[in-house]
């Protein structure tokens, strides 16, 4: 085989016989990780202005999101490489075309409670753009539909601990065992390098 | 698989499924295209959002224009054109963010017809 010459992959053919719209699903799952990946990057400045007595209290939570956004970006990149996409050559394409605006910190980052807005309208839009990939694969491509739906789930619970913080509503939530646990997409995926 | 080089006629649902203010995804060949009838006239375009690729079908209709449910960009059903580019800067400290992210194309509008009530789209 020529070098660069890649033979018939029947895990592409199955899913267009299955009716995906393969470039579509790059796009989607390219805009979804270039969230992750800002979000990410903006969490940890977020992070850093959690302080004072109400600050701290809710450093771990905003760490346990921060860690596990980027852990969705390690779970869902392979599966673009193994599709036939890629990331983009210049991250700041990469950021531009992100499905997410970025989480910038609030002028009023004092008020706690600015922050947490933020944090939780990242979440909600994490959640639609992940939706958007459990829609498009759901019994077509199983793979995608797995890692997404794994991502789901913690996008949701982030967007639980935020809205709680915020109306202070009952909570289900307690804590996770260490920081970034990942519990959907972490140890039982077996999908990261934690 | 569509022959990117042929433009064809596709039946695409019965003209009474298509009711007045009403729109709906179809998929022709794995393009997902979004069907609708607004104010009596017919409209079809691609139903991924030009700006972050959303559905349009999960929008919702303000005038002529689609509102796009994941940022709130609208546009023009029948030019196609990017009518209202919505603000991220939901209060007052809140930072807005940067026009390359921002900025948007306009839909990719299809041809739609009737005839012998059944509906058509040319892709």
């Amino acid at each position: 085989m020529v070098k660069g010459e890649v033979p018939n992959i029947v895990a592409l053919e199955v899913l267009k016989k299955n009716g995906v719209n393969v470039e579509k699903l790059k796009e989607l799952i390219t805009k979804g990780v270039g969230a992750e990946f800002t979000t990410y990057y903006y969490y940890t400045i977020l992070r850093m202005h959690c302080t004072g007595l109400e600050g701290e209290g809710i450093k771990e939570i905003v760490e346990d999101a921060r860690i596990e956004d980027r852990n969705h970006f390690e779970a869902m990149v392979p599966r673009l490489y193994e599709l036939g996409g890629s990331l983009p050559r210049d991250i700041r394409k990469f950021a531009d075309q992100a499905g997410c605006p970025d989480a910038y910190l609030p002028d009023n980052w004092e008020d706690i409670n600015s922050i947490l807005k933020v944090l939780l309208e990242a979440e909600q839009c994490a959640i639609r753009s992940w939706g958007e990939v459990c829609d498009m694969t759901t019994g077509k491509d199983p793979r995608t539909y797995d890692i997404a739906q794994r991502i789901m789930q913690e996008e949701v619970e982030h967007e639980a601990w935020f809205i709680e913080l915020l109306s202070k509503r009952p909570s289900g939530h307690f804590r996770r065992k260490f920081a970034g646990q990942s519990p959907h997409t972490g140890s039982q995926g077996g999908l990261i390098h934690l | 698989m569509a022959d990117s080089t042929k433009i064809t006629r596709y039946p695409v649902c019965k003209s009474a499924e298509l009711t007045d203010n009403t729109m709906q995804k179809v998929t022709i060949n794995t393009i997902d295209v979004l069907i609708g009838r607004k104010n009596g006239k017919l409209f079809a375009c691609n139903n991924s959002c030009p700006h972050k690729a959303a559905s349009l079908s999960k929008g919702h209709f303000n005038g002529d224009n689609i509102v796009c449910y994941m940022h709130g960009y609208e546009y023009n059903l029948f030019t196609g054109k990017l009518e209202k580019m919505s603000s991220w800067k939901k209060e007052d400290t809140w930072v807005e963010q940067d026009p390359e992210w921002r900025k948007s194309g306009d839909l990719v509008l299809y041809s739609i017809s009737e005839e012998d009530d059944i509906v058509y789209v040319t892709l």
